[in-house]
């Protein structure tokens, strides 16, 4: 396989060559276009005038001396002819002579035209430019004017010179394929970058970049690139979290229930206090069984992104909903729900997720809350969307937490992990739905204050 | 019944005829049998023009053929023959049709007819060969000569062939070919007129290569032996005996000579342009001029009347009564 960058030089190299041909035959046509009509010209201009000098009868021996000597200070090849057998005279008879003019010029001589010829004479054994110009006196070809001129070519213009034009064409051609290898290289590298790259991200290794230097294709193509790797970067090392997180979520319930139940196996626990630890057993079996449900939750609603009916739902009704569902928890911290709903408002969406969202979303707030607080619930319409506002007076989450509280496994305060009782998955889950019901989610929070969590959902259309 | 088979039998005959007339030969205008008549072959497009003594046209004769040459074969035929043709066609004059036409090798370069053995002759540069015919077109002998026999002039039974590119002049017995004698001649020599009074054998010529020649060499008519040169500038190929003078024309330069037959000539004058062939006729000299297509009649040593024929005016053949 031949590298893109060879074929395009043997391409711009083939070019030059038919440009150099092209010029050279240009160059052979236009000699033979100008030069050869130019000198013809002069050849008839001055055999025309010659003829001037003819004064009827015949060619006499002055005349034919006449011509002789302005050949002597001409730089065309003139002379004079009488002679009738070199006239093609004797036509009709089959003479075995090479006449200097043919019988068919003979007829344009004899009719007073001037003949042209150009091409090989063998009389001169070379290549000529020509003219025959005729004496004519009562329809008698008396004599004739031949004119002639080496018709050099220019390979026999000068033999020096074409060596000449052939070196500097050949060293002319080096140089510019010299050049245009070069900056093909100088233009392919940022190319070749790339693909060194792409090969070492195929080998795995993601934190590969290439640098960036101009703005054309290439340098797009390369910050594209170094965007792509980042990304992929960045959901692999999520990858390596999340594992990492699942397991040891999972192995610590594991722990427990494996360390409680052999102890009791093995009889170390009294019978006092078997009851507290069979307690222990099923709270981290729950937990468990908390854990995998919400990883399959979230599985399950990232792999239906697509498909998903929405229906018109009054927003009232399902928030009181959830306000019952929740009042009982909140309870037992002595905390109040307040709920305040424009009932007017229905929204889009599915129920049950909808109902996920708000309980995920109120459960966060009443964790959060410190003892004998409030959590407060508002929904009003606003930009042609339905707001709710779900507010707490609980411990906050620090600013620099805010941007990442959605991600899995993610807890503010990682030493509270077990205390607390919370997965780590809640809000990523919220995340999720709220995608798949075209809403979004918006959360301002002061640390030891309290937090707000906006839920903009559409509204049912009209 | 009987009336009505007449009528398809007559309709029939007529149709017979129409198509036969259909199948014949192109027919010439006729020239009547007691009109005397110079005729100009012109090969360059062949024709044949006939002009009467007051240079008035009888007739013209257009050809499809390339013929080369002609001659009058009796006082009503007249014998077309081309270089390049494989066939030669007689014409009779006084009707304008053609008597018939024979097959022969290509190569013709000339036909010459003896009256008094009533035989034509004729030669062919391709088998170098001439070949004896009777009046009715029946091929009799054929001789094997020089290299390109072209020029033919005949005294009693002795036929005198020139060979053309070749350095001899062939004599041979007018009825059985045999060859009797070989003269050494110039190369390229053409024109031959018999000067019975000095019983010379005149010929002329082009010359060889690019020198022309400029002389009418003058031969014994028995012995070959040469009596002399005139000198008659440039290149005479046309020759013509007559009663009083040999006329010879040159066409290098254009010149007619009138040369008694001691070979002195009496006048000269330039005529027509590159002309080959002289002629009598009546009381005129005429010249044809191959490059003007045009006959001069001269009478006197002046040019009395011109008169304008065919491209290429090449032979003249001349019918008057004795």
């Amino acid at each position: 396989m031949k590298k893109i960058a060879t074929r395009i030089w043997l391409l711009i190299f083939a070019f030059l060559i038919i440009t150099v041909v092209f010029m050279y035959v240009l160059t052979n046509f236009l000699y033979q276009r100008l030069y050869v009509q130019d000198t013809e010209d002069t050849m008839v201009e001055v055999g025309l005038k010659l003829q001037t000098k003819y004064n009827n009868g015949k060619v006499t021996d002055e005349f034919i001396a006449d011509i002789e000597r302005f050949n002597d200070y001409s730089n065309l090849n003139i002379f004079a002819v009488r002679n009738p057998r070199e006239l093609s005279a004797c036509v009709p008879f089959d003479i075995d002579y090479e006449t200097l003019i043919g019988p068919e010029e003979r007829q344009k001589l004899l009719a007073g035209n001037y003949v042209q010829k150009i091409g090989y004479e063998p009389r001169f054994d070379r290549q000529l430019i020509s003219v025959v110009i005729p004496l004519v006196d009562q329809n008698r070809l008396e004599g004739i004017i031949y004119i002639y001129f080496p018709l050099a070519k220019i390979s026999e213009l000068a033999n020096s010179g074409v060596i000449l034009l052939f070196i500097s064409a050949f060293i002319f051609l080096v140089v510019v394929s010299y050049l245009i290898y070069k900056g093909i290289r100088h233009i392919m590298r940022p190319l070749n970058d790339l693909q060194r790259a792409v090969e070492q991200m195929s080998y795995g290794n993601y934190e590969t970049r290439v640098p960036v230097n101009s703005r054309d294709e290439i340098g797009k193509l390369s910050s594209t690139f170094n965007k792509m790797a980042e990304a992929i970067q960045q959901e692999d090392e999520a990858q390596k979290t999340f594992l990492a997180t699942v397991s040891h979520e999972l192995r610590t319930p594991i722990s427990y229930v494996k360390g409680y139940s052999e102890a009791m196996q093995n009889g170390i626990i009294t019978e006092n206090q078997k009851e507290e630890t069979i307690q222990l057993i099923v709270r981290e079996a729950n937990r468990m069984e908390r854990l995998t449900n919400e990883l399959l939750q979230l599985a399950r609603t990232e792999n239906e992104q697509t498909e998903i009916v929405v229906y018109p739902i009054p927003l009232g009704e399902t928030l009181r909903e959830v306000q019952k569902i929740l009042t009982h928890q909140a309870d037992k911290k002595n905390i109040t729900l307040h709920l305040d709903v424009d009932d007017a408002l229905i929204i889009q969406a599915d129920e049950v997720k909808l109902k996920q969202v708000f309980i995920n979303i109120i459960e966060n707030a009443i964790n959060y809350s410190y003892e004998n607080s409030k959590v407060e619930m508002v929904a009003i319409e606003k930009n042609g969307s339905a707001q709710i506002t779900i507010k707490d007076y609980g411990i906050g989450i620090p600013q620099e937490d805010i941007s990442h509280v959605t991600e899995r496994f993610y807890r503010v305060n990682k030493a509270r992990s077990r205390a607390d009782g919370g997965s780590g998955l809640g809000l990523s889950i919220v995340e999720q739905l709220l995608k798949q019901l075209q809403g979004r989610l918006e959360i301002e929070s002061i640390i030891e204050k309290g937090t707000i969590v906006k839920i903009i959902l559409p509204l049912m259309e009209d | 019944m009987i009336t009505l088979k007449k009528w398809a039998f007559f309709i029939f005959s007529l149709l017979q005829i129409v198509w036969l007339a259909g199948c014949t030969e192109k027919t010439y205008e006729s020239i009547e049998r007691d009109r005397n008549f110079i005729a100009s072959l012109n090969i360059q497009e062949p024709s044949l023009d006939f002009i009467d003594e007051n240079g008035k046209v009888l007739a013209k004769w257009l050809f499809d053929k390339a013929y080369s040459g002609a001659t009058l074969i009796g006082d009503d035929q007249v014998l077309l023959y081309g270089h390049q043709l494989n066939t030669m066609d007689v014409y009779t004059i006084s009707t304008g049709e053609k008597l018939y036409s024979k097959k022969v090798e290509v190569g013709i370069t000339n036909v010459y007819y003896d009256d008094n053995i009533k035989q034509f002759f004729i030669t062919n540069s391709k088998t170098n060969t001439v070949t004896s015919f009777d009046q009715e077109g029946n091929e009799l002998v054929t001789q094997q000569l020089g290299n390109y026999p072209m020029s033919m002039a005949s005294y009693k039974d002795k036929l005198y062939v020139v060979n053309f590119k070749d350095t001899k002049l062939s004599v041979l017995n007018m009825k059985n070919l045999h060859i009797e004698q070989e003269w050494p001649i110039q190369k390229s020599s053409h024109g031959i007129a018999i000067v019975e009074e000095t019983h010379e054998l005149w010929i002329g010529g082009h010359g060889e290569g690019s020198k022309p020649n400029s002389s009418v060499k003058k031969y014994d008519l028995n012995t070959g032996q040469l009596h002399g040169e005139i000198d008659m500038p440039l290149m005479p190929v046309g020759l013509k005996k007559t009663r009083d003078a040999v006329l010879v024309v040159s066409h290098g330069h254009n010149e007619l000579y009138v040369a008694d037959f001691d070979g002195h000539i009496k006048w000269q004058q330039e005529v027509g342009a590159n002309p080959f062939v002289v002629n009598q006729f009546k009381d005129y000299i005429v010249v044809a001029g191959y490059d003007d297509h045009k006959l001069y009649f001269i009478k006197d040593g002046q040019k009395e009347k011109t008169v304008d024929v065919g491209k290429g005016a090449f032979q003249l053949l001349v019918r008057e009564e004795k």
